[in-house]
């Protein structure tokens, strides 16, 4: 899997490399701003871009600018954005309508390399990943009448498993269920909660997602 | 009181007294006994009509210029206006039959024309401008030089007693040429005066305006009066009667503007009572009183080094300003337009005026200058603190935060090269873990110190993650940056609000709405809570009241008993 790393401390980059180097992957760029990125981007088509959120010049949100335009120009591109922050807002102006091929982690996740680089796997191959602690953040926050009341224990470790971006699949392998057993909790949480059906894994995180944000409790009403 | 700026007078107001009252008599008596002479000149010569005409300009110039001198001593406009009342009886020399006389006064003749075209460029002040000073200079060498050159030449018949040689042709050129270069010089004049009344554009000035439509008009009649003499033209001497009746119309349109400023004078009582209920500001009072609508009151604040409108912001002086001084040293200034100089009497009554009650207004000027100052170092105080907190929060993210990361990926490598060796791996995990918490940690602590995502992503972002203690309703209408310093106190507002809903409010929800309303953000922070919030001793809403009324704007708090609590901060975001 070809991936490109967008990062300005030298020494991150090197070292994310060289992390992704050792779990099989073929680091083809290393840039150190957005608009090195750009040109790595169209010039090489990685598989995926790990892109820092601060990067010169005005260390704001350059590279948030960066991903939402590679995922434009490059739909089979995936990326993925590490940012300090744990901001709902931020990971949602990235998918903007698709969370398919797009993730958004703290860069704490880095030092997990095992769930680091399944997170990017994922982005890689299409799907998404969004920060567990963003998830939980969005999960326990204080809502009127709270719907999430009426999941079971379980349904939550499901419904925040869906919302981070893991397959059904994935879902089983870290709660030690039947893909089949996974799939009731699922359609058990989008009747509770009176969610539509939906297709792909993408589109079950963004309705989750948009489920879980403040703006959805004004639309309840 | 003295004058800045451009000096309103020739040098010195000293320097000039008004004429002694022998003097007058003795100016007065002198005119009478010219206007004797004229009138002796004329009825032998058959020429009374004429002779009335003069007596006319003789008499208003010198009573006029008389008045003018003893009320306006510091201008020379006076002493011109009676030298030209005896310069016009002086042409009346050519009536007498003695040669001498006769001599003189053809060698006088056309004198007065060009004296006419002085006083009129020479007014208010009595001195004139460097083009005026050029005209003027080139008309006396026209009118003396050329006139004695025609008379040398033989013109005027046998009585001329400066004839040296006989060339009456040569003479008739040489008048010719005179009388066509005077009239061009005098309605250059008539340019002269059409520009600096452009100059002196204010509206209100009406004695002026008849003044200088008066001096205009004598000018053109002049012109007009001297190229009919180069025609021979019929009707001369009816157009001379008209002219030297307007030429006589100038004094009394300057008499029309003493009597104004008179009238201005008689306002004054009104002005004072103006004055004196006044609270706010003076200055559409003293514009009233002054007839100039640019007129303005300015205080000097001497501890600030500064001049100050009345709401005590800095002004420049402007370069037409009247000083009022105490002890020497200048306590506020009437700016005003430069033609208000002119007007000495005007001036010098309303500076008595304003000097009665300017203390109130210098002490409310001092007042606004010295709230503003205490407003402008609370928000520089504000600012430096939120400048400082965003740097720590910039150097915690680029530092400390970053080394973390570091140090969490190093260990991730290191976990890849090492053995299966239980305890190193689960001292690594350990070790991993802290460094996941002390991340997680950093993170919060920076977040508190400032809310770093509002730099690059705005209020809208960094509000809609806030921890809140209960159901939040967030409304959010809101497009575009404002500046951040605005944003970073709406979003202590919701904040610190949050906060307090948390600890005191016992609400089951609150909302947070930010809207735009024209150039005030609103932030609006309600809960269902018991209210009854003390408003006064809470620190913390007294720091939040503080930050947003050091940027401009207000933060009122309702939290009547049992009602909830409402927080609503307008800040100034144009």
């Amino acid at each position: 899997m070809r991936v490109a790393i967008a990062e300005d401390s030298v020494l991150l980059r090197e070292g994310v490399a060289s992390l992704l180097t050792g779990a099989g992957f073929e680091v083809v760029a290393r840039c150190g701003d957005a608009s090195a990125l750009l040109r790595a981007v169209a010039a090489l088509r990685p598989d995926v871009a790990v892109v820092d959120i601060r990067m010169p010049p005005t260390h704001t949100d350059e590279g948030l600018r960066a991903a939402v335009q590679i995922r434009a120009d490059h739909p089979r591109t995936g990326v993925l954005v590490l940012s300090q922050h744990v901001e709902p807002a931020l990971a949602m102006r990235l998918f903007a309508g698709s969370a398919a091929g797009a993730g958004y982690l703290l860069k704490d996740r880095i030092g997990d390399v095992a769930e680091f680089v399944d997170a990017l796997r994922r982005v890689a191959a299409g799907g998404t990943a969004v920060d567990p602690v963003i998830v939980s953040a969005l999960v326990s926050r204080p809502r009127p009448d709270d719907p999430l009341a009426a999941l079971t224990p379980r349904e939550r470790e499901v419904l925040e498993l869906m919302a981070t971006g893991h397959s059904n699949q994935g879902i089983a392998d870290r709660l030690y269920l039947t893909v089949r057993a996974v799939e009731k909790y699922v359609s058990s949480i989008f009747g509770k909660l009176g969610l539509p059906a939906t297709g792909g894994e993408s589109r079950r995180v963004l309705a989750v997602l948009l489920f879980l944000r403040p703006e959805s409790d004004r639309n309840r009403r | 009181m003295f004058t800045a700026g451009r000096p309103a007078y020739p040098a010195g107001i000293e320097g000039h007294k008004v004429p002694s009252r022998t003097l007058r008599i003795a100016l007065a008596s002198a005119g009478a006994g010219a206007a004797a002479m004229s009138v002796a000149l004329a009825l032998p010569a058959g020429r009374i009509e004429q002779a009335a005409l003069f007596v006319w300009i003789l008499l208003a110039y010198v009573c006029c210029g008389l008045l003018a001198w003893t009320r306006r001593p510091a201008s020379a406009f006076g002493r011109l206006m009676v030298l030209v009342g005896f310069g016009a009886a002086l042409s009346n020399l050519a009536w007498s039959p003695h040669p001498l006389l006769f001599t003189a006064g053809l060698a006088l003749d056309l004198l007065v024309v060009v004296l006419f075209l002085h006083v009129f460029l020479a007014f208010p002040t009595g001195r004139l401008s460097a083009p005026a000073t050029a005209l003027v200079g080139v008309a006396y060498a026209v009118s003396i030089g050329l006139q004695l050159t025609a008379m040398a030449l033989g013109a005027f018949g046998p009585g001329n007693l400066l004839r040296v040689v006989d060339a009456p042709r040569a003479a008739d050129v040489v008048h010719t040429v005179q009388l066509v270069l005077l009239s061009a010089l005098l309605l250059a004049g008539v340019v002269l005066l059409a520009v600096r009344r452009r100059a002196d554009n204010l509206p209100l000035r009406r004695s002026v305006r008849w003044l200088v439509d008066a001096f205009t008009l004598g000018l053109v009649s002049l012109a007009v009066l001297l190229v009919m003499g180069v025609l021979s033209a019929p009707g001369f001497a009816v157009v001379q009667a008209v002219t030297l009746g307007v030429l006589g119309l100038a004094p009394v349109a300057f008499l029309v503007g003493l009597l104004d400023a008179r009238l201005a004078r008689a306002s004054l009582g009104e002005l004072m009572v103006a004055l004196r209920s006044e609270t706010g500001d003076l200055s559409p009072a003293l514009a009233r009183a002054l007839r100039d609508p640019t007129a303005h009151l300015l205080y000097w604040l001497p501890q600030y080094r500064s001049w100050v409108d009345h709401e005590g912001a800095p002004a420049t002086l402007p370069e037409s300003v009247t000083l009022i001084r105490r002890g020497g040293e200048p306590v506020a200034a009437i700016a005003h337009h430069p033609a208000v100089a002119a007007e000495r009497d005007l001036l010098e009554a309303v500076v008595a005026a304003v000097e009665m009650v300017i203390d109130n207004g210098r002490l409310r000027a001092e007042l606004r200058a010295g709230l503003a100052e205490v407003r402008g170092s609370r928000a520089r105080v504000v600012e430096a603190g939120r400048r400082e907190r965003r740097r720590l929060e910039r150097d915690l993210h680029d530092g400390a935060q970053q080394r973390l990361v570091g140090l969490s990926l190093r260990l991730s490598l290191l976990e890849a090269q090492l053995g299966d060796d239980p305890a190193a791996r689960r001292a690594l995990a350990e070790a991993r873990d802290e460094v996941a918490t002390s991340l997680s940690e950093l993170r919060d602590l920076a977040r508190g110190l400032y809310p770093g995502v509002l730099t690059a992503h705005g209020l809208a972002v960094a509000v809609e993650s806030i921890r809140a203690p209960v159901p939040l309703r967030l409304d959010v209408g809101l497009d575009g940056r404002l500046p951040e310093a605005i944003e970073v106190a709406a979003y202590y507002v919701v904040c610190e609000s949050l906060t307090n809903v948390g600890r005191h409010a016992g609400a089951s929800s609150a909302g947070v709405c930010l809207r735009r309303a024209g150039d005030r953000l609103v932030v609006e922070v309600d809960d269902d809570g018991t209210g009854g919030a003390d408003t006064s001793r809470g620190s913390g809403l007294r720091g939040l009241a503080d930050r947003v009324e050091a940027l401009g704007g207000t933060l009122r708090v309702w939290s009547p008993a049992g009602g909830g609590t409402r927080v609503r901060a307008e800040l100034p975001c144009g």
